[in-house]
């Protein structure tokens, strides 16, 4: 209880960016490294120009220190957001993405955004999706009801953002539903 | 809102007054009614803190009568159009229209109890999307200030002071929420990592 409410509901958005950090994507080195232990695995080794699978924090790091090319994950590119995002207009489920694209394609827009194609073009689509979506999550909320809750295909971030409200929200009506007749120990609210 | 003993909301919401209509003689019970010495005569109306009348229904000493926050008035004013009633002025300042509610629906029995309930949920499920709407755009304006853009906006600020204290609460959540992604979504750590 000595956490801020806003804490006590749901992570934080960077919090959600470390974890999705872990992720691996390929990279291209630009320098030989031997197999390295970290905390988190042993990568490597690293042996240009030869392809190479490390996480993501490894491959900004590496990437910020121009020591290596990252190649995108394959739903990070023009074509495959515009056709998602032509999904996500016409129609009323949401479309399926990558549980963590948002952290990930945030972080490569922002590292390397000269391993990408036309990386201003990615960004406004992925700025037309998002919003997209969260009109469709809004539309959820209308429908709230105090037993379930099912949005599939909602992505991490998206998840997080709702979470704290959604869930207030959904405690309030429990209570404000009439609880069936006796007999049933766990509907009790 | 919870039944927690330790929640303020809901002592808060168990401070409102309803009226009583006694069943029989009490003696030396008058200061009930605010001041007055001597006893509660039979159908004598008094109005009592709600917290009090659980126990006076209960062991059948007195009738309740329903509270105007939940009379039929106000019933039909949410029917037509739960977005134009002003839930706070009809509980005080701060006050919990949905946790007074919950408390009376608790009070009646079988058929009243389940229309208050639908009642409350169809209202809740009404202006929920209007309450999450102000806050995220809220969230948006911060740092412009005086941004008043969108239409309409004497009715919006309406709404916004006829929200009640679960209503508030839920605002700020989700306000905060989505002031928080928004920053993270604009923001660069280029320079940190």
């Amino acid at each position: 209880m000595s956490l801020p409410p806003s804490l006590r509901a749901s992570i934080t958005p960077p919090e959600l960016e470390l974890v999705a950090s872990e992720q691996l994507v390929e990279i291209v080195p630009l320098v030989s490294m031997e197999r390295t232990a970290f905390i988190s695995g042993a990568y490597g080794p690293l042996r240009p120009p030869t392809k190479c699978k490390v996480p993501l924090w490894m491959a900004s790091n590496l990437k910020l220190k121009k020591k290596c090319h990252i190649i995108p994950p394959t739903w990070l590119n023009v074509e495959f957001l515009q056709d998602r995002l032509t999904q996500e207009t016409t129609l009323p489920s949401f479309s399926e993405m990558p549980f963590r694209f948002a952290e990930v394609a945030k972080i490569l827009l922002d590292v390397a955004p000269d391993d990408l194609q036309n990386p201003e073009k990615i960004r406004t689509l992925l700025k037309d999706i998002r919003e997209a979506r969260q009109a469709k999550s809004r539309e959820g909320l209308s429908k709230l009801d105090p037993n379930e809750l099912i949005l599939q295909n909602l992505a991490a971030m998206e998840i997080n953002e709702i979470r704290p409200f959604f869930v207030r929200g959904m405690s309030v009506l429990t209570q404000l539903t009439r609880e069936p007749p006796a007999g049933d120990p766990m509907d009790e609210t | 809102m919870e039944d927690d003993y330790y929640s303020i909301e809901s002592i808060l919401a168990e401070n409102q007054k309803i009226q009583c209509t006694f069943k029989t003689d009490v003696p030396d019970m008058g200061h009930l009614d605010g001041g007055k010495t001597g006893d509660i005569k039979a159908l004598s109306k008094v109005q009592l803190p709600l917290w009090m009348v659980y126990i006076l229904i209960y062991s059948d000493y007195a009738d309740f009568t329903i509270p105007p926050p939940f009379a039929a008035r106000v019933r039909n004013a949410l029917n037509a159009e739960a977005k134009s009633v002003r839930l706070s002025a009809l509980v005080g300042q701060g006050g919990l229209w949905y946790g007074f509610g919950r408390m009376i629906m608790r009070l009646l029995n079988d058929i009243p109890a389940a229309e208050l309930s639908k009642v409350l949920t169809d209202t809740f499920h009404k202006r929920l999307p209007e309450v999450i709407d102000q806050a995220q755009h809220f969230a948006s304006l911060q740092g412009t200030i005086g941004g008043s853009s969108r239409g309409g906006d004497a009715i919006v600020a309406a709404f916004r002071e006829g929200m009640d204290g679960t209503e508030r609460e839920l605002f700020q959540l989700a306000q905060e929420s989505a002031k928080r992604t928004k920053l993270w979504y604009e923001a660069s750590d280029r320079g940190r990592r």
